[in-house]
């Protein structure tokens, strides 16, 4: 049952990836990237993180991607389908991403880690990331919401239009 | 019975899709989407790990939404960038954007 699930989630995911880095329209490449993120999120549910997996599909579905559509729409007539997508090393890009993916491949399967089995035991909960988060790792928590209000006033500043 | 090297492969072709769209990719909005992919791939390693390696902490998690809070900052800026760009040289595409080239 889980190979089955884990499966499809990967097969579609890897599609999914490939059709929102290839497709034409980039609109549609937006689209194909939702479908990545929300498969993503199915990996996390997957791996017993469900609390990564709603913060996942919250901030990655709900904000970047209206984000990303928003961006796609602001810059209008550029998503044209006839327009060329891909800069002239399309075919060295992906010959050396293929190189790159089967020697990581092989790393992967040479080593001893890769067949480990699930841990019998639960994985972490909510009330151990809540208090990780709020404990030893305070410091950089409080720095990613000092990053998010300087991306926030960054953007406002860069976007007003000046007159 | 799935192992962790499964879960590392799947993210490993996930950030290899990704490497290919930010080395082809002309269009500056994709190669934002490109490497949102990289990030993601990252991401499923972190919690892969966590959960394979160590299932008692949750460190991997920890991180893993810190990984998600950089992203999102970092998309914001470069897309408002992409915008920004736009409004003065009416394009969106990587080789246009030559001002500083000699």
């Amino acid at each position: 049952m889980t190979e089955f699930v884990f499966y499809t989630i990967a097969v579609g995911l890897c599609a999914f990836a490939l059709l929102s880095v290839t497709v034409g329209d980039v609109f549609h490449s937006a689209v194909w990237l939702t479908f990545t993120l929300l498969s993503v999120a199915g990996v996390y549910f997957l791996l017993g993180a469900p609390f990564i997996g709603v913060i996942q599909v919250l901030v990655y579905v709900g904000g970047i991607m209206t984000l990303f559509i928003f961006a796609i729409k602001l810059t209008a007539n550029i998503g044209d389908a006839r327009i060329r997508q891909f800069t002239r090393q399309l075919w060295p890009g992906a010959v050396l991403a293929a190189v790159l993916l089967a020697f990581l491949l092989a790393v992967i399967r040479a080593n001893a880690w890769s067949a480990r089995a699930l841990p019998p035991v639960q994985g972490p909960d909510l009330k151990e990331i809540g208090t990780e988060l709020l404990t030893r790792y305070l410091l950089p928590f409080e720095f990613i919401s000092l990053l998010l209000l300087a991306a926030l006033v960054g953007a406002i500043v860069i976007g007003k239009v000046k007159k | 019975m799935i192992s962790l090297g499964h879960f590392v492969a799947l993210s490993t072709v996930l950030f290899c899709i990704g490497l290919f769209g930010v080395l082809t990719q002309r269009n500056a909005i994709r190669f934002l989407i490109s490497i949102e992919l990289i990030l993601n791939a990252a991401n499923i390693n972190l919690v892969a790990f966590n959960r394979y390696l160590a299932p008692a902490s949750a460190e991997g998690q920890v991180v893993s939404l810190f990984v998600i809070g950089v992203a999102a900052a970092a998309s914001v800026v470069g897309l408002i960038l992409i915008i920004s760009i736009y409004r003065q040289r009416q394009s969106v595409f990587l080789d246009d954007f030559n001002l500083l080239k000699w």
